[in-house]
């Protein structure tokens, strides 16, 4: 179906988009900072980072709604720029479903097929009815939008933006008005159907966790840029920056200086008694490093790099328990299986279990 | 397609609101085509005008000479308290002690603009004081009614002005049912309206704005949210004091929004003062209408622009001051209500005594000139009669052409209004849209469109007058003119449209606009997404603004009155004004009717499903 590509696309505001008013003087704000991405055909791909990153503003500028100032959009090679929204053969959803509060859940659905004729001879109703069932809301077409709940609301959503068959299927946030459990089913909902209809899409979320479970590639953006681009276990397992380390899932992130390198491992001299800890995967011309260990590999039945952590808070999450503590005043976060007894806990972890995350030669 | 409505609205605007104005300024600063200040001067160096402030005008230099006379003046002021014996009530006799302040102030020339200023000053404490109890009890008692009552808070506003002081009239009048009533307890007649007529006068402002100062606050104090109160408590405040920390700062910026509105309005009163107090009580507006009687241009050109000046200020302050609030938007948690009249006991306490008077006091002031209009129109003083009404019906059978007769007048009532619906509607809806668009320099469009809101009804009938009925010159020997009857309509749907943008424009922005978004994306146009989904979802307000535009339209008088004088297009409210000068009866029987078209377009208006705001 379609393959997406931004190229080096940069949004600044204030400047010369926004006509502001004279003698106010807004600073230049740089939404979007030379974001270079590809989405493949048929792929889910997430746009994942903290508010205000630029990944609603990355989304819209795919849609149209957003012009950028530099750079460019192609859709299957052809450029979008000037091209305007209703012409792009997108199905957007959006945070607050928007659906159309004056018409019926049908009406809702079969408003894009004003435009672009349903496929494949189908007749509109026919289409209607086929989306109602692939959302899972048989027979709720004559009720009003708000008789529904949110779930069915943004199932509403969904069949609306998906009747027309487009090329590109957007959602920035769809899921972040629901509760929890909802979220979840629905998420798999969403992953059925977009792997049924095959169709590229691309996903935006301030959930880490929603977006490792359900993409196919994810991009974590802060400050308006890309940090990163991979698999969710990639990403998880080898962040490339210290942001992405921190921000997906749980961390533990230290500095230290190498003190000696056998061309395998590594001695780095951690925190404020420079205590030595063995790293695999050090650079061998390496000086300074920053290095991450996932909460999971610091067992306490590891005997290599013991630290003893002070315990701040345990944190009860059912089948494990989260314990926050300090150890050589590096912040440790770790996972037991059982709450610690002491107000000390000692664990320990392999050296191929830390992931150097950058290094410098000074 | 959007670009061809602004630029066709914009014409219209210009052609219609800015042209005639301009006229009006061009009057005033161009005499014998020479540009000249010289009529300003005249008339802030004349003390009939500016009064004390006319020697500052005159020689601005001479501080110390002003502060010196200022000086004098503070001085003479003299306070004595005594004993009074005789409460300060016109009719009642008692001889009781009561302390009395008594403040002696030497007289003030007021001059023509003073006075204008100080009765609007009258008006507006009297319209806070008497609105403010309303919006408590709107807003903090639940009871049968309160919703309509609510509501209804608009209906004075759009009433006719010169039936509301016709009412007045029936009501106060020395052949009044005030009078009649008192006539069956063996006291009176009183002369209210001749012995004091500014008082009447500052009454009938407070019929109008008083609804309206409740309306702005109760809309503040439902907006407040309970949650903060509850957490002021919390931290240890009492009641009153979380009251005063918490609630009272929220009620402030809209009782003075409220105030400074009322201002406005009664400083630009024309129909009321005309029709109450006459030449003797003349305010600013009313003296220029006299003047464009006696075909003095120049000196009421020249009027209406000072005028225009000072209600542009205050204006452009409300704009400001309205901006600066955050948006009243509907609390999360409103504070709750609590029954007015549980049992009888309740009923027995203080508090809800207080509220019976005063519930007993509004129904006097608010039901009163409206019921008695209706009984004067029936009633001769001797009892039931259908003479007035006989007189209005042998003067549309048998009277003379240039004679006022009724039916003309109803007639062209309605379709003028009806004209006024098709022009101020869509004029209206295009400036809203405008201004949501354009966001935070949607303020320039909103305060340039809202001008008419400054501009008042005399002003602007002497500007279509001279601008569009008497004729513009146009480069190549073309005459650009309009007739008497299509200059009433310009005038009206230019005074119309303010409120069709006031009502649309709130709806407009409430639109979720990841809406107009999602049916953009589902391939419709920006046009079509304006029709299909952001119309629709203001059809409400875009009804209730229509009702505004058909109702200022049936009650418009200070522009009509210019516009259709020696003219057969004249309106009721300009016949009230006719029968007014010679028979007062006549004009009591006009005025009903017009109320009955009133009221009729507004049961219409309210089966169709409008919302009114202001």
């Amino acid at each position: 179906m379609t393959e997406l590509r931004l190229a080096g696309v940069s949004k600044r505001y204030g400047d010369t988009e926004t006509s502001t008013t004279a003698g106010e003087s807004e600073a230049e704000a740089i939404a979007l900072q030379n974001v270079d991405l590809t989405v493949n055909d048929g792929e889910f791909f997430t746009l994942v980072g903290p508010s205000g990153c630029g990944k609603t503003t990355t989304l819209r500028t795919i849609a149209g709604f957003e012009e950028p100032t530099t750079g460019t959009v192609t859709f299957d090679g052809d450029p979008m720029t000037g091209v305007p929204p209703e012409d792009r053969d997108v199905g957007v959803v959006f945070q607050s479903y928007a659906l159309f509060p004056h018409l019926s859940v049908a009406e809702n659905v079969s408003y894009g097929l004003k435009f672009r004729a349903p496929p494949a001879g189908l007749t509109v109703d026919e289409r209607v009815r086929e989306l109602l069932e692939l959302v899972d809301l048989e027979g709720m077409g004559e009720r009003d939008p708000a008789q529904l709940s949110g779930g069915q609301q943004q199932r509403v959503a969904l069949a609306r933006a998906l009747a027309p068959a487009p090329e590109l299927l957007l959602l920035d946030e769809p899921m972040s008005a629901l509760d929890a459990r909802l979220r979840e089913s629905l998420r798999r909902q969403l992953s059925r159907i977009q792997s049924e209809l095959d169709i590229t899409t691309v996903y935006v979320t301030h959930d880490q966790a929603e977006a490792l479970a359900i993409s196919d590639r994810l991009a974590v953006m802060h400050d308006g840029e890309i940090e990163q681009i991979g698999r969710p276990k990639d990403v998880y397992r080898e962040p490339d920056s210290r942001f992405v380390a921190e921000f997906v899932g749980d961390n533990n992130v230290f500095d230290g200086r190498v003190v000696d390198h056998d061309g395998e491992r590594a001695t780095v001299a951690v925190g404020e008694t420079q205590t030595r800890v063995t790293l695999a995967g050090v650079p061998t011309d390496a000086t300074h490093i920053a290095a991450c260990v996932r909460p999971g590999a610091l067992r306490r039945e590891t005997t290599q790099n013991q630290l003893t952590v002070d315990i701040e808070t345990t944190e009860f999450l059912g089948e494990r328990v989260r314990v926050h503590g300090h150890w050589n005043s590096v912040p440790i976060v770790l996972r037991l299986a059982e709450p610690p007894s002491g107000e000390t806990c000692s664990v320990g972890f392999e050296p191929e279990a830390a992931h150097v995350i950058s290094s410098s030669e000074t | 397609m959007l670009a061809l409505l602004a630029l066709a609205t914009a014409a219209v605007l210009a052609v219609m609101l800015y042209l005639p104005t301009g006229v009006v300024l061009v009057n005033a600063v161009v005499e014998d085509s020479i540009p000249t200040l010289a009529p300003f001067v005249d008339v802030l160096t004349d003390p009939f005008y500016f009064g004390v402030l006319a020697d500052v005008f005159a020689d601005p230099l001479a501080i110390g000479e002003h502060l010196h006379a200022l000086a004098g003046w503070l001085a003479a002021i003299s306070i004595s308290v005594g004993l009074e014996y005789r409460l300060p009530l016109p009719f009642v006799q008692f001889e009781l002690p009561i302390p009395w302040v008594g403040v002696e102030t030497p007289g003030v020339r007021q001059g023509l603009f003073g006075f204008t200023a100080y009765q609007a000053a009258l008006s507006t404490i009297a319209s806070v004081a008497i609105g403010l109890p309303a919006a408590y009890i709107l807003a903090n008692y639940e009871f049968y009614g309160r919703r309509t009552l609510r509501s209804l808070t608009i209906l004075p506003f759009v009433l006719p002005g010169i039936m509301v002081a016709v009412g007045f009239y029936a009501m106060f009048g020395r052949s009044g049912t005030l009078n009649t009533i008192l006539g069956g307890v063996g006291l009176g007649p009183v002369a209210f309206v001749e012995s004091n007529p500014l008082a009447i006068v500052i009454l009938a402002h407070a019929f109008y704005n008083a609804p309206l100062v409740a309306r702005i606050t109760v809309a503040a104090w439902e907006s407040v949210d309970i949650r903060a109160v509850e957490t002021a408590r919390s931290l240890g405040a009492s009641e009153r004091r979380a009251f005063r920390d918490v609630v009272v700062p929220q009620l402030v910026p809209a009782v003075l929004t409220g105030a400074l509105l009322t201002f406005i309005f009664t400083f630009m009163t024309f129909p009321i003062v005309l029709a109450l107090g006459g030449l003797q009580l003349a305010t600013v507006e009313v003296w220029i209408y006299d003047r464009i009687q006696r075909l003095d241009y120049t000196e009421a050109a020249t009027l209406a622009v000072l005028e225009t000046i000072l209600s542009l200020g205050l204006t452009y302050a409300y704009l400001r001051y309205e901006s600066a609030q955050t948006g009243l938007s509907q609390a999360a948690s409103p504070p709750p209500k609590e029954a007015l009249f549980p049992d009888l006991q309740t009923v027995l306490s203080p508090r809800r005594l207080a509220i019976l008077g005063y519930g007993l006091a509004a129904l006097i002031l608010f039901v009163g000139p409206l019921a008695s209009l209706v009984v004067g129109s029936l009633t001769d003083g001797s009892g039931f009669t259908l003479r007035n009404y006989a007189f209005l019906l042998e003067r549309q059978l048998e009277g003379e052409s240039f004679q006022t007769q009724p039916w003309p007048a109803i007639r062209n009532s309605l379709l003028f209004g009806v004209a006024t619906l098709v022009v101020a509607v869509p004029m209206g809806v295009v400036i809203s849209v405008l201004t949501v668009r354009a966001g935070r320099s949607g303020t320039i469009i909103d305060t340039l469109a809202m001008l008419p809101l400054a501009v008042s009804g005399v002003v602007f009938g002497i500007g279509l007058l001279q601008g569009l009925v008497f004729g513009i010159s146009l480069p190549g020997g073309w005459q650009f003119q309009v007739t008497g009857a299509v200059a009433i309509v310009v005038a009206h749907a230019v005074a119309a449209y303010p409120f069709v943008t006031r009502n649309v424009s709130p709806l407009l922005s409430n639109v979720d606009p990841a809406m107009v978004e999602s049916a953009r994306a589902l391939g419709a146009s920006r046009f079509r997404a304006l029709l299909d989904v952001e119309l629709p979802l203001v059809a409400s307000g875009i009804v209730a603004g229509a009702a505004f535009a058909f109702a200022i339209s049936i009650g418009e008088f200070s522009s009509t009155v210019i516009l259709a004088s020696g003219s057969e297009s004249y309106t009721m409210p300009v016949a009230v004004e006719r029968y007014l000068g010679r028979r007062t009866g006549p004009a009591i029987a006009m005025g009903t009717l017009l109320l009955c078209v009133t009221a009729a377009s507004f049961v219409v208006i309210d089966r169709v499903g409008g919302r009114y705001e202001l």
